[in-house]
C-alpha cells in the first residue's frame, strides 16, 4: 500500500467544505495559483471537474496536466486524494 | 436545391434563379412558369441526377473516409457516439471535457488504424492465389484496347507513387488513389499489359490504395482493391510489396496522424487542395521533424543515442574521474591561497622560531648566572686582596 501524505490524510478525513484548492494532495502553492487563476479556486470546483470526468483517472490526469501543468506524482496525489474522498463522502 | 422538390411547386422567381445559377439561358420575361418549370426540369434535374450519380461514388468514398473523422470536426453528439463505439462510455462533453475526450478517441482511432494495417499486410500476403485466379478471369473476358495510354497514365502515377517515403511524397500520392482505382478499371476490362509495367503499376496501385487505406484507415478495402488488380507476377514481386507496405505503414505511423486531421468527411481531393490545416499538438513535433526532411530514417523509428554503457567495449571503465566542479568562491579561495604561505609551515615556522627564543632564553640565562657569579668571585677576590693589602701595611 502506497504511503499517504499527511495533507492528503487532512483532506480525505472530512468533508472538504469550503477548502481552497491549494488543501489538495498534490497540489502546492505553485499549481494552486495556477488552478485558481483558470476559476477553480476552491477544492469542490475540482471535485467537479473530477465528477464530470467519471472519475476517470487517464482523462483527470490529463485534464490536470492540462490544467495546472501537474506532473506523474502530483496528478496522482491528486487523483487519490480526491477518488478516496468521493468513495468516503459521496 | 432540395432533392425531391418537383420543380412545378417552386415559384417562377425561384425557378429563375435556380436557372442562372446553373447557367441555363433564361426564356423571355414574358414567358409563363410552365416554361421555366420544363427548362428547370430539362437542364438542371438532369445535372442533378448525373450529380447525385457522381456524388455517390463519392459518398461511398466519403463514407469511407468518413469512418476515420477529425475528432475536432464531430460535433458533441458524434463525438459521444464515436467513443462509445469504441467501448468508452463518455461522461458529459462540456468545454473543458471537450478536448479530453477528442485525444481519448484519436487514440483510440490510431490504434485501431495501426490494427489494421497489420491486418492488411498479413492480407496481401496471403491473397496472392485468389488474385492470380481472378485475374486471369478478366484477361479471358477483356480484349485489349489502347494499352499505351493506361500504361503511361498508371506509369506516371506509379513514378508519382514511388517519390521517397517523406511526408511530401504522401502528399502528392493522394490523387493516385481515384486516379488508380479508374485506370484499374479500365485495365481490368482492357486486359494486361507487359508484365513488368503491369507489375509496376499495380505494385503503385497496391501502394497507393494501401496508402490510401491508411489515410483512411480501412484494411478491409485493401483486399477487394488488390483483389481486383493483383497479377500472377505479383506473387513473383511480393516481397518488395510487402516491404514496401512495411515502409509505408512506418511512414504511415508517422504521418498518419497528420493525415487524419487532415481529412474532412467531406472529400480527399478537396482536402489533398487544401492541406494546410495544422495538425494536433502531440503529432506537432513528429510533423516538424519530418517536414524539413531532417530524420528520414527507413524504418521511420527514431532512436536517440543511449548513454553508453560503463565498461562496454571500446568504453573502458573509469576509476579516477576528472575533478568534480568547484564554486566560484571556492576557486577564489584557492587562487588567494596560493599566494599564502600554508597554515601548516606557518605553524612549524612558529614553533621552531618559539624552541630557537627559548634556547637563546635559556643560554643567557645560564650564561648570565655565571657571570653574575664570576663577577661576585672577581669582587671577592678583590676583597681579599685588598684586606691582604690592609693587613700587609699594618
Amino acid at each position: 500500500m502506497s504511503s499517504t501524505s499527511q495533507k492528503h490524510k487532512d483532506f480525505v478525513a472530512e468533508p472538504m467544505g469550503e477548502k481552497p484548492v491549494m488543501a489538495l494532495a498534490g497540489i502546492g502553492e505553485v499549481l494552486g495559483k495556477r488552478l485558481e487563476d483558470k476559476g477553480f479556486d476552491k477544492a469542490y470546483v475540482v471535485l467537479g471537474q473530477f465528477l464530470v470526468l467519471k472519475k476517470d483517472e487517464e482523462l483527470f490526469r490529463d485534464w490536470l496536466k492540462d490544467t495546472c501543468g501537474a506532473n506523474v506524482k502530483q496528478q496522482g496525489d491528486c487523483y487519490g486524494c480526491l477518488k478516496e474522498w468521493c468513495d468516503a463522502f459521496l | 436545391m432540395p432533392f425531391a422538390e418537383d420543380p412545378a411547386h417552386l415559384s417562377k422567381s425561384r425557378l429563375k434563379s435556380d436557372l442562372v445559377a446553373h447557367n441555363v439561358a433564361l426564356p423571355s420575361a414574358a414567358s409563363k412558369k410552365a416554361v421555366y418549370v420544363e427548362l428547370h426540369l430539362k437542364h438542371i434535374d438532369q445535372k442533378n441526377a448525373a450529380d447525385f450519380s457522381s456524388d455517390e461514388e463519392d459518398r461511398a468514398d466519403d463514407k469511407k473516409d468518413a469512418e476515420m473523422p477529425v475528432p475536432s470536426c464531430l460535433t458533441d453528439e458524434d463525438l459521444k457516439a464515436m467513443l462509445r463505439k469504441h467501448g468508452v462510455k463518455p461522461g458529459p462533453i462540456t468545454a473543458s471535457t471537450r478536448v479530453l475526450y477528442e485525444r481519448k478517441l484519436h487514440k483510440l482511432l490510431q490504434s485501431d488504424r495501426r490494427e489494421r494495417l497489420n491486418e492488411a499486410d498479413k492480407a496481401v500476403l496471403y491473397s496472392d492465389s485468389e488474385e492470380e485466379k481472378k485475374q486471369q478471369e478478366k484477361d479471358q473476358d477483356s480484349g485489349s484496347e489502347k494499352q499505351p495510354d493506361p500504361s503511361d497514365q498508371t506509369q506516371k502515377e506509379s513514378s508519382q507513387c514511388f517519390l521517397p517515403s517523406s511526408r511530401l511524397a504522401w502528399l502528392f500520392k493522394r490523387p493516385c488513389p481515384p486516379r488508380n482505382t479508374e485506370s484499374s478499371s479500365n485495365w481490368n476490362s482492357r486486359n494486361a499489359l507487359k508484365s513488368s509495367e503491369r507489375s509496376q503499376s499495380q505494385c503503385s496501385q497496391i501502394i497507393s490504395t494501401s496508402t490510401a487505406d491508411h489515410h483512411t484507415g480501412l484494411g478491409s478495402t485493401v483486399l477487394p482493391r488488390s483483389k481486383s488488380t493483383d497479377d500472377s507476377s505479383l506473387s513473383s514481386q511480393y516481397f518488395s510489396i510487402t516491404q514496401m507496405v512495411e515502409e509505408m505503414e512506418n511512414s504511415s505511423s508517422r504521418s498518419v496522424t497528420d493525415n487524419a486531421c487532415e481529412f474532412n468527411g467531406t472529400s480527399v481531393q478537396e482536402n489533398w487542395a487544401q492541406s494546410d490545416r495544422p495538425p494536433q499538438e502531440p503529432v506537432k513535433d513528429a510533423f516538424k521533424d519530418i517536414l524539413p526532411g531532417s530524420k528520414t530514417t527507413p524504418t521511420g523509428i527514431y532512436v536517440t543515442r543511449r548513454r553508453p554503457i560503463k565498461g562496454a567495449a571500446q568504453r573502458p571503465v573509469q576509476y579516477s574521474y576528472p575533478d568534480s566542479p568547484v564554486s566560484p568562491m571556492t576557486q577564489q579561495r584557492r587562487e588567494v591561497e596560493r599566494y599564502l604561505v600554508p597554515i601548516h609551515i606557518q605553524i612549524l615556522v612558529f614553533i621552531i622560531v618559539a624552541c630557537v627564543l627559548y634556547l637563546i632564553y635559556v643560554n643567557v640565562e645560564g650564561s648570565l648566572s655565571y657571570w653574575s657569579y664570576g663577577e661576585d668571585r672577581l669582587l671577592v677576590q678583590a676583597e681579599s686582596q685588598d684586606a691582604e693589602a690592609d693587613y700587609a701595611q699594618d
